[in-house]
């Protein structure tokens, strides 16, 4: 609808111009030239009417645009010499034309007529359009409302426009000098405010300075052309005195503004650059807010951080350099490839980079005319980038040749800088909080398939008390144990450890109790299980993981275990109020994949006698620390053990916790701790054979 | 955190990093970029000296498998020495000695190295 509304508005004013120039054009026709008052008068109306009407709607077309300054100087100057060609040819064209051309004016015909009318027109269209262009350099950067001046002004200028006809000596000559006089006062008043000029930068100035000294001369030549013996005069003075008073009055207001702005703008050209620059830095703090905002992506920032720390010292190309364990990265480069960067980071930094807590100004020597023409590039600013006293890195500012840096361009990007770092550190931290999260996360998911993997129960049995704990790390150190049910009258176990800590290693451990649960169903001897289980590790450990594993058997018709070892901590066995390691040699599962496993690998059988306990543990019971960070070690371990070997598995396995827990109450625990305790409790052989039928392992545990 | 560092020095084409602190799952990655960096340079005699080492945790051990193949498919060597009692336990659990020559001291392992070399060249 509003669209709609404007377009019928811009009509209205359309067709009243057009209205009025019809009814002009029909006037000059039919209407003998005299000098006859009130056909003067009406013919000025109709002027005045009309060129009003034409201002207005030139001002509805302009008013969606944006103005800039030297555009509209430009276009200005264009229509000026647009003026000037007119009246220069004026003469020569119409001369050409017509013979006789002064009698004609006063006395003229039809063609002639058309031809002067169309030529007055253009000029009306001209002058509105200069005028039209004042207007705006007037409301060019005003804030308050000023429009008083100018509104008077406009007022004057009508009414001198208006009084025109009177003749210089008619007695009411003086209305007419009155207005005209106090038209060009308000002129050089409203002309004095220019101060949009200070806003414009140093480049833009230049070109304004110029092209104001050639307006104003061309105004002041087309004010002087407009003698009285010019065709052009004639021409205007024929078709309406208004059009040319207020064409007089427009050259004087050109000459005046242009002038003004010419010796204004001469004048600012000193200041020029320190005023492009304060109202850069005024754009930077803007920009600075803008580093806030975007701390969320690392690399969005600090590209940021380049482009706006080449604009705050007007330097051609920028990049970041992170310092990170005497690694010296370059990011974010802006304007400069990455090589030549990189070379001239080495020049800078070649000497002690200690030195440089500062903002510092470096001239680059070393690859003068060696680098690509565009790279060339005289002085560096290099500016620390700290947060809480650390360095974090550097940003590196650099000029090409001929460019200096100035005090003032060192203080923007050391100001810069120090904001640019807070907005860097902060953008570190939040990542850091984030990727912490990320692996507390990871570490839950570990825990929960560590959790799943081992054993929720222990299986029981007439001749065997079996009893574990496992104390997971917050890290979930890899530790594994499990029982499988391997036929009547047997019972095989299995404790490991593997390598790295958190969700890989859970990994492998889930991996491990696949390959266990496979193959105590087929193999029988625990050595044969690790070589086997080993070649299937091949297939998915990579080189620097491996497992630590014990597998055992315990057969309860025969009485005995047999027992293989991979890299794992020593079996312990607790006879007779003594502690033996068993120790059968044997690497670690995936630290060979050749024949040296299995050629290394033993297997020991042992006979059971009533009360052997066998211990199997992982080494985060004999590494667990105290305040001091001193190990728990093997030795009290043992020692443990044997002053409760009397006792039941359980209370074995509760004495050891209760140890450690007070041992190592002030530290937190490292890794995972794993304790799982056999006791060889035989029945009396008295009961006879049908005891042993009942022997059968009960797994109850698996039935579940 | 538990500190740990790494220092590498020079003799002749024997290369030896001594180590310093605890080497856990967090400092490993330090050893493995020595590591990286030597064998970058083509230096595959490679002694280490554990002489300051306090602790070695099992990702510490990897740090060594990780590596060993591609040194010895350059017929250059991972020798360790100087071990405290409490690390040459802990490799030797593993088995660690039947894959890797360990020394008493130092000197041993670069005499080794030279008189490997001897051997060769006859």
């Amino acid at each position: 609808m509003t669209f709609a509304g404007i377009k019928i508005k811009r009509n209205i004013k359309l067709q009243a111009f057009v209205v009025f120039i019809v009814l002009l054009f029909l006037f000059k026709i039919f209407s003998p030239s005299s000098d006859s008052f009130p056909l003067n008068i009406l013919n000025e109306i109709l002027v005045i009417a009309s060129t009003i009407f034409l201002i207005l709607y030139f001002i509805d077309l302009l008013k969606t645009k944006r103005i800039n300054p030297l555009s509209l100087v430009m276009n200005v100057g264009i229509v000026s010499a647009i003026i000037f060609f007119l009246i220069s040819f004026s003469n020569t064209i119409i001369n050409g034309l017509f013979s006789n051309v002064n009698e004609r004016v006063n006395n003229p015909d039809l063609v002639f007529g058309i031809i002067t009318f169309i030529y007055a027109l253009i000029i009306l269209a001209a002058l509105s359009y200069i005028f039209l262009a004042f207007k705006e350099f007037f409301y060019l950067n005003k804030k308050q409302n000023a429009n008083t001046y100018f509104n008077t002004m406009v007022v004057f200028i009508i009414l001198s426009a208006f009084t025109a006809f009177l003749k210089n000596n008619h007695d009411l000559s003086f209305i007419k000098n009155t207005f005209f006089i106090v038209s060009v006062l308000l002129i050089i008043i409203n002309s004095l405010k220019i101060s949009w000029i200070a806003f414009v930068v140093k480049r833009e100035k230049l070109i304004i300075l110029f092209l104001s000294i050639v307006i104003a001369i061309l105004f002041a030549v087309n004010l002087i052309n407009n003698s009285d013996k010019e065709i052009h005069h004639q021409i205007l003075m024929q078709f309406s005195p208004a059009l040319n008073q207020f064409f007089s009055i427009i050259m004087i207001y050109g000459i005046t503004y242009f002038t003004i702005l010419f010796f204004t703008t001469l004048f600012h050209m000193p200041t020029a650059e320190a005023f492009d620059r304060k109202a850069q830095e005024v754009s930077s703090f803007q920009y600075f807010s803008k580093l806030i905002i975007q701390v969320l992506d690392f690399s969005e920032l600090t590209e940021t951080i380049t482009d706006i720390g080449m604009k705050v010292c007007e330097a051609h190309a920028a990049w970041i350099v992170l310092t990170e364990d005497d690694n010296m990265k370059i990011i974010a480069n802006k304007n400069i490839g990455y090589v030549s960067a990189e070379k001239l980071t080495d020049e800078i930094f070649e000497k002690n980079i200690e030195k440089y807590d500062k903002t510092f100004i470096l001239k680059l020597e070393r690859f003068q005319g060696a680098m690509q023409p565009n790279d060339n590039y005289s002085y560096a600013a290099v500016s620390p980038l700290k947060a809480y006293n650390t360095l974090r890195g550097y940003l590196v500012v650099v000029k090409k040749e001929n460019f200096i840096f100035d005090e003032e361009d060192k203080n923007a990007i050391n100001t810069f800088s120090d904001y640019a770092s807070v907005a860097m550190e902060n953008s570190r931290l939040l990542e850091e909080s984030i990727e912490k999260e990320r692996l507390e996360k990871e570490l839950d998911v570990a825990r929960e398939i560590q959790r799943k993997i081992i054993p929720a129960e222990n299986p029981e049995f007439d001749k065997l008390e079996i009893s574990s704990a496992f104390i997971p790390a917050f890290e979930v150190g890899g530790d594994y144990y499990d029982y499988f049910d391997i036929g009547p009258n047997k019972l095989a176990f299995v404790i490991a450890d593997v390598s790295g800590k958190g969700i890989s290693a859970a990994f492998i451990m889930a991996e491990i109790k696949g390959i266990f649960e496979s193959l105590t169903k087929t193999i029988d001897s625990p050595r044969e299980i690790l070589i086997k289980a080993n070649q299937i590790l091949q297939r998915t450990l990579d080189r620097k993981s491996f497992v630590s594993a014990a597998y055992g058997i315990i057969d309860f018709e025969e009485e005995k275990l047999k027992l293989a070892r991979a890299g794992h901590c020593p079996i312990l066995l607790l006879r007779n109020g003594l502690a033996e390691n068993l120790r059968p040699s044997g690497l670690g599962l995936g630290l060979d994949f050749g024949s040296r496993f299995a050629e290394t690998l033993d297997e020991v059988v042992l006979n059971l006698q009533e009360n052997d306990t066998i211990v199997l543990y992982t080494d985060g019971i004999s590494e667990a620390k105290n305040s001091k960070d001193e190990d728990f070690g093997d030795f009290q371990f043992q020692k443990i053990l044997l002053e409760n070997t009397n006792k039941s598995a359980d209370d074995i396995t509760n004495s050891v916790l209760k140890e450690i827990s007070l041992f190592s109450s002030n530290n937190h625990q490292h890794d995972d701790i794993t304790l799982v305790i056999l006791k060889w409790k035989p029945k009396i052989k008295k009961d006879g054979e049908e005891e042993w039928q009942n022997l059968t392992p009960l797994l109850k545990n698996k039935a579940k | 955190m538990a500190e740990f560092n790494t220092s590498v020095k020079e003799q002749g084409e024997i290369s030896k990093i001594y180590l310093k602190g605890y080497l856990d799952a967090h400092t490993a990655p330090s050893l493995e970029n020595t590591f990286s960096s030597l064998i970058d340079n083509k230096r595959y005699k490679i002694v280490v000296n554990f002489q300051d080492l306090a602790y070695i945790s099992s990702a510490g051990l990897g740090v060594f498998m990780a590596f060993i193949e591609k040194v010895r498919d350059n017929n250059g060597d991972i020798k360790l020495t100087s071990m405290t009692d409490k690390v040459f336990n802990i490799f030797d659990l593993l088995g660690f000695p039947l894959l890797y020559e360990i020394f008493n001291s130092e000197e041993e392992a670069v005499n080794k190295f030279i008189e490997t070399k001897n051997v060769e060249n006859k």
